[in-house]
This record gives structure tokens, sequence and C-alpha cells, in this order.
């Protein structure tokens, strides 16, 4: 998906056991920061409406 | 190639006429220019319908798919490693298949050749020149500069799997940087790669040619078609075009002959070959992996390995 | 306009990272609200429509774990 221009950050894959809670719990902050540094995806989203970014600030 | 037809013809009318056959496909010269079709041959008689020349871009392979008969057919190299994935994925046995084997010089892009005028009403070669009629139009050209992109950097130009070969094989390209395409496009940036892939498929139109072209575009219902759940919507809207080559070149992944089928189909000129390629490439990078070559292995993408690559996985 | 919160869909499974989420959830840690997470049966029922499917819907990332 990055080759055709989906920043590579917004993808995320992981292994984590049953038993490791703690790894999970680091793994998700670290899915969170990445995104959170990417900021809202544009890319990929099938348009709702003339202009999605109004309807994000309506929503927000 | 021109003077492969003999031989063709010989031993397609020896198997149908021994009946180790129950057809043989080749093609034959189709009403434009440059356009051969794909011929089923039933009788002796019907073989001599058969043509060899650059214009036999079409990948037969795509006719093979869940046929009982006993087949004879004529492949090229890409072809051929069509063939030995559809053994693989079970779609043919081997056992009812004559392959017929045909060293590949490269097909003709007819895209280059019907950038030169605007109506061509002849295209005929002789060894390394074809030699092109239209409209004010009386040229001999170079074969080399006409080829398609895909044949240009083909690396397999000779079937990996026969019965007979027409002809001696052919010298393989060992000079040419078979990847400069997908680098090229690795080297973008985010922005760079999203409206590059933007102009490409701006002309898409949905007419699904590609996939119907595709020899390993097999699936009984496409996930296009899916409507339990509906996948993404049936319009041109730039997000399910996207989504639709995007997908459909997933599906290709550790599967892709690079045979350039739906590239030579496609009625806007969309090259959608830019995405198998990469994934090509990954496979080749990753798992030393390139399609169709051996019936004894089987593909990446269904076995483990204990030193699969893992550095994406956190 | 309040600080944006990215939408995250996590795709985890039921026998690894499902049970993972579980028992963080048992023991109280605490991880970010963002993720909305959907169980599937192994990391083998996971397709590529299905992360296309989420970012064309909206989602800012997609999170696959098994």
């Amino acid at each position: 998906m990055a080759h055709m221009g989906v920043e590579s950050e917004r993808i995320h894959l992981s292994w984590v056991s049953s038993a490791e809670s703690t790894k999970f719990v680091r793994v998700a902050k670290e899915v969170t920061e990445a995104v959170r540094a990417l900021g809202p995806n544009r890319r990929f989203v099938k348009s709702q409406g003339p202009d999605r970014s109004l309807n994000d600030e309506k929503a927000a | 190639m021109i003077d492969y037809i003999d031989k063709i013809k010989q031993i397609s009318k020896q198997i149908l006429t021994d009946c180790r056959v129950d057809m043989v496909i080749g093609f034959r010269q189709g009403t434009v220019p440059m356009m051969n079709e794909p011929c089923f041959a039933k009788t002796v008689d019907d073989v001599d319908a058969f043509v060899w020349d650059s214009h036999c871009g079409i990948n037969l392979a795509n006719y093979l798919t869940g046929r009982k008969e006993k087949i004879g057919i004529i492949a090229k190299g890409c072809d051929t490693r069509n063939i030995v994935t559809h053994i693989i994925e079970n779609k043919i046995d081997r056992d009812r298949l004559y392959i017929i084997g045909v060293p590949c010089r490269g097909m003709v892009d007819r895209r280059k050749v019907n950038a030169l005028c605007d109506s061509i009403y002849e295209v005929t070669e002789q060894g390394d020149t074809v030699k092109v009629t239209g409209e004010n139009l009386d040229r001999q050209l170079a074969r080399a500069d006409l080829l398609q992109e895909n044949c240009t950097t083909c690396v397999h130009p000779n079937p990996v799997i026969y019965d007979e070969l027409v002809a001696d094989e052919v010298e393989v390209h060992t000079d040419v940087d078979r990847w400069a395409d997908v680098k090229k496009i690795e080297a973008m940036g985010s922005d760079e790669k999203w409206s590059y892939f933007d102009d490409l498929l701006k002309e898409c139109i949905r007419c699904y040619a590609c996939r119907n072209a595709c020899p390993l575009c097999y699936c009984p219902t496409c996930f296009v078609d899916e409507s339990k759940p509906q996948w993404m919507g049936k319009g041109q809207d730039e997000t399910d075009v996207r989504t639709f080559h995007f997908l459909r070149a997933y599906h290709c992944a550790g599967r892709c002959t690079d045979c350039g089928a739906c590239a030579r189909a496609c009625p806007v000129g969309i090259d959608m070959r830019v995405f198998t390629r990469k994934l090509e490439k990954d496979c080749f990078d990753l798992y030393g992996w390139e399609a169709g070559l051996t019936l004894d292995v089987r593909p990446p993408l269904d076995t483990y390995q204990a030193d699969d690559p893992e550095e994406f996985i956190k | 306009m309040s600080e944006w919160k990215p939408k995250i869909v996590a795709f985890l499974c039921n026998w690894c990272s499902y049970g993972a989420a579980d028992l963080a959830g048992v023991s109280r840690m605490e991880y970010p609200p963002h993720i909305r997470v959907i169980r599937i049966p192994c990391t083998g029922r996971m397709d590529p429509k299905f992360a296309l499917a989420a970012l064309r819907e909206g989602a800012d990332g997609v999170w696959v774990s098994g």
C-alpha cells in the first residue's frame, strides 16, 4: 500500500500472544502515536460529500 | 518469429491426427491489423487458419481454466509460466496438455504502431523489421523499437515447460535492469506516489478488460461483483477505481508472470502493470520467487519457512 | 476545534491479541482509547480488502495483530 502512496505508518502488523497484555498496551500506544503523527487520513477514503474536511470539522 | 508457423501447423496437425488432443489453441488473423485472436482448432483443417507473428500477445493460458478436454496449446515463455501456475493451482491437469513451446522474441505493442498514423492498413514483418502501411504512410521500422514494455525486460522468453519446441531457444537478455520501472516509483515520496497513481487511473472506465484478459483472474465471482457485502462501489469514483486495481494486483501477488495481457487489453491505455510489478519485485527480493518456473516448489505465499522475512512485524 | 482524535481499526486474532486485550482490561491497564477492535477468528481470516474497507470508511489507521 505504501507503494501506492498510502503512508506506511497507517498500517501496522504485530504478533501478540494472549499472555502479553503489556506488549499489547505498548503496541497500542505505538500505533496510536504513529497514526496521530500522520494526521487524518485523506487517502483511500470514499468521499461522502463535496468536501469531507468540512464534515470532519462539524463532527469535531 | 513468422518462420515458426510451418512447424506450429505441422505439430498441431500431427497431434490432432493422432488424437493426442481434442483441440489446439492458437492464433488466427484478427479483423484489424495487429489484433490476432485466439483460435480453437478442432480439426486438421482448422489448423490452416493459424498464424504466428509479433501480434500474438494474448495469453492463451487464460483459456485453459477448468477445461476437461485434452488440449494442445501454443505457448510463449510467459504463457508456459502461467500454465505452470494453473497446474499448481489445480486449474488444469498436466496430463491433459500438449504444450507446443514457442521461444519468443517479444511482441509488438500496437499502441506504438498506432501512434504513427490515424489508420493502419497493414503490418507485416520480415526478420527484425516491421513494415507498416497506413494512410500516407509506408515505413520500415525496427522490431526492437516497437516491443511491449514487458517484453523489453523479459528474462524468460523461452518456454519453461513444453512437450515440443518449434525452434531453438532464443537468447535471453542479461544486460537489462528488470526493475527500473518499479525503482522509479519506489524512489518517490508518499504524496508523489499518490498523485502518480491518480494520474494513471484517471482514464479508467472500469470495463474489467484487464481482469478478463488475465489468466490469473479466474474467480467464479470477482470481489468487485460481490454484493453481500459489497466491498466497493460500481461507479467511477476514484476510490473505487483505486480499490479495484489495488486489490486485483494483490490477488496476483506471487502469481503474476508479467505477460502484459492486462495492459494490452486496456482500451484506454493504462499500464496497470505498475501495480503487479511492485509485488513481483517484492516476491523476488523477499523470497527469491518468480512465478511459474517450476512445478515442484509451492509458491511462497502458501507455505511457511522458518526463515521467512518478518522485519515488518512488531 | 478540539484536539483531533485518530480512529484506528484493530483486527485482533481471537486467540492471541484479543486475549491480550482482554487480559489488559482485566488487569486494568491503560491504553489509548482510539482503537476500535474487530475480533477475527484468526489472523488468517484477514484480507487486504478488510484493511481497505476500513480506510474507505474513514479510518485513520489499521492495525492487524495475531
